[in-house]
């Protein structure tokens, strides 16, 4: 059932993201609206089949599966706010199509119980935070790209559908900025609540790939943020940086599924 | 009634020709007068593009030839040759396509609404806009709505300064309140000071003539600095727009750079509407947010809107098929309906009538018998005229009124439908 369900929402997504890319190259006036039916509709059944599931374990997240399909329902979620928000329907044509992508690998399910070494009352927090903040710097990644795919037309002067459709570059950059902003407090909050239950043995750090990249990740979005309030960075290079921290944390997110990819992959 | 119409345009005849058929609006009440005494509609449209006379009465022709006597006893000789001329579909089509902008010089202007619905409006008040031009010209209207709403026929900018603070949302987005300098307070300075401030943006202006400045700020609520502050300027200026005499460029990389480092890198847009230049040529691109367009970035900007607007206006005049497809229907019902109206009152009368005679030679009958042979006569009418009903009711799938309509008159002997009021309503 939360199989089906799930599938549902990825052709919901698929058509949704159709309708915007086709919005975007030939504009229409029912297409923002029926992307953003299809868009809740498809996230309130995927909420639905994500949470049962979870209702089955326990509430308590298993495999890399579940981690993507968590992920894909936090960015089509961000998308579906951000377009409400800033009234650019354009954007959800580059958004929606990664939350689809990202749900692909969810679909696939997998199985087996959390290692006892990382079991603590906290895993549940911890995971869902972690994952709230890949998802927002993967927005945050997939709106610096289209904020480079527009300077270089306002760059190169290129008049055509791509300079008249996309969002303005300073609205780009502070909705860069704003999820940056979500995404550093989630990654700070995974780094102290993970503190708390490595290897079982209390607080402290065991320099394992995948805590190694969440701190380099941690520490990019950090200057990155600094740099931004101290010294006004802004635009191209906090657009290339933020894709860069995206690339760092995904590293990371990986790493933490190493021991399943390594034994065979996902079920 | 059907409406005419006798004009002439910017495609049709030249400068000279247009300026002797620009009449004043004292000028266009007398000439609604004369044409309402005539028994006639009308609607004068004069505008710097075009002179036009929408006209309709009892018989066309005539409507035709008073509209064209009118133009010609006003433009002379000269304009006779330039006239042309629409009836039936094609005048109505000619008043929706110009409505919608579709015949103006620059596609999908928007002033040409507002003037065409001030010459309604004028009629109106002369007492010359009748039943049929009237609906027409409320139908143009509908009609102009749609395709504004419906398509971007009047979206993208087609002027120089309007194109700048176009060019300007596409980096900054909203421009309410946005800091804006506008440099030269000449014909393309005044616009774009005019244009920024529809905008809502914080417009300042300098100039080297501060009277100047001083003048156009006033009128369109900027404030004014010393020339000599320019570079100063772009430290709390997000976009500048400049438009002087200059022989040398006021704007160079020199005083960019420097001025990006003060602003933190916000961005800071230079639109140099100026020939010679104002903005140096090295200057786009010279440090990270700067961006410089000039007078030919600007064309190619006007150019993809103008194609744009092409696309549009296909899609454009689509929607004026339909509404005048819809109008010609709307007419065609309009004007079989009294046939039909005249056929089933006499009927009715008829059988009312021989019911009436039969139930005299019948006193023996009951109440209830008697209301069943009236009901008899009224079945027998119905199902007679269900048929030519429903044909008269019935449109040209071209949209021209049913002949059926005469036919009908001329076989049941009906008589025509009473003429409306000489430029009256109806």
């Amino acid at each position: 059932m939360t199989y089906q369900l799930q599938t549902l929402a990825l052709h919901a997504y698929l058509s949704a993201a159709l309708i915007l890319l086709w919005h975007l190259v030939r504009p229409f006036r029912p297409g923002p609206p029926l992307a953003r039916v299809l868009g809740v509709g498809g996230a309130l059944l995927h909420g639905a089949g994500l949470g049962a599931r979870l209702w089955e374990q326990g509430g308590e997240p298993v495999g890399l599966a579940q981690a993507c399909s968590s992920v894909s329902l936090a960015v089509v979620v961000i998308s579906l706010v951000v377009e409400l928000r800033y009234r650019q329907p354009v954007l959800g044509a580059f958004l929606l199509p990664l939350g689809t992508a990202v749900l692909v690998p969810g679909l696939m399910g997998d199985s087996g119980a959390v290692p006892a070494s990382v079991k603590a009352p906290i895993l549940p927090l911890h995971v869902t935070v972690a994952l709230l903040g890949l998802a927002a710097v993967a927005a945050a990644a997939g709106v610096a790209l289209v904020y480079l795919l527009m300077e270089r037309q306002v760059k190169l002067k290129h008049f055509g559908i791509l300079f008249s459709r996309l969002p303005p570059l300073q609205v780009l950059d502070e909705l860069n900025r704003r999820l940056v902003v979500w995404g550093f407090v989630a990654i700070s909050l995974t780094v102290i609540s993970g503190a708390f239950f490595v290897r079982g043995s209390g607080p402290g750090l065991s320099w394992s790939p995948k805590e190694v990249a969440t701190l380099a990740a941690w520490a990019m979005f950090g200057a990155l943020l600094m740099a931004r309030l101290l010294a006004g960075w802004r635009g191209r290079r906090v657009a290339l940086l933020t894709v860069a921290g995206f690339g760092v944390l995904l590293v990371s997110f990986f790493s933490a599924f190493e021991p399943v990819l390594r034994s065979g992959g996902v079920h | 009634m059907e409406v005419v119409c006798a004009g002439l345009s910017y495609r049709s005849a030249p400068l000279e020709v247009r300026e002797r058929l620009a009449l004043s609006g004292e000028a266009q009440d007398l000439l609604l007068g004369q044409l309402r005494d005539q028994g006639l509609e009308a609607v004068v449209l004069c505008t710097c593009n075009r002179a036009e006379i929408y006209a309709a009465g009892p018989a066309a022709a005539e409507a035709l030839e008073a509209a064209r006597a009118a133009l010609c006893e006003r433009g002379g000789a000269q304009a006779q040759p330039h006239l042309y001329e629409h009836g039936g579909e094609a005048a109505v089509l000619h008043l929706f396509r110009v409505c919608c902008s579709l015949d103006s010089m620059v596609l999908g202007e928007a002033q040409i609404f507002g003037q065409v619905k001030d010459a309604y409006e004028r009629a109106q008040a002369a007492g010359s806009a009748g039943g049929e031009l009237s609906r027409a010209c409320q139908a143009a209207f509908a009609c102009a709505k749609r395709a504004r709403t419906e398509t971007g026929i009047g979206r993208a900018a087609t002027s120089m300064a309007s194109a700048a603070v176009d060019l300007s949302r596409r980096i900054f987005g909203d421009l309410h309140g946005r800091p804006a300098l506008v440099v030269g307070a000449g014909e393309i300075g005044e616009l774009a000071a005019r244009h920024l401030s529809q905008a809502r943006c914080k417009v300042v202006i300098a100039n080297r003539t501060r009277e100047r400045a001083e003048a156009l700020a006033a009128q369109v609520g900027a404030a004014v600095r010393p020339f000599e502050e320019l570079h100063a300027l772009l430290h709390s200026v997000d976009l500048v727009v400049s438009s002087t005499a200059s022989p040398a460029p006021l704007f160079t990389r020199e005083n960019v750079v420097p001025a990006m480092k003060a602003r933190r890198h916000r961005p800071l847009l230079l639109v140099d509407l100026a020939v010679p230049r104002d903005v140096a040529p090295g200057v786009h691109g010279s440090a990270e947010g700067v961006y410089a367009y000039d007078v030919d970035d600007i064309r190619q900007v006007i150019d993809e809107n103008v194609a744009a607007r092409a696309n549009e206006a296909a899609k454009a005049e689509q929607i004026v098929a339909e509404e005048v497809a819809r109008y010609v229907r709307a007419r065609a019902v309009r004007d079989g309906v009294p046939v039909l109206a005249q056929l089933r009152q006499r009927a009715e009368q008829i059988a009312r009538a021989e019911a009436e005679r039969t139930l005299q030679h019948l006193p023996e009958l009951s109440e209830k018998q008697r209301k069943s042979v009236e009901a008899m006569g009224m079945a027998i009418v119905n199902k007679l005229l269900h048929q030519p009903t429903a044909k008269l009711r019935a449109l040209d799938p071209s949209g021209q009124p049913s002949p059926l309509a005469d036919a009908a008159a001329e076989l049941f002997g009906l008589e025509e439908a009473p003429p409306k009021a000489a430029g009256g309503k109806s």
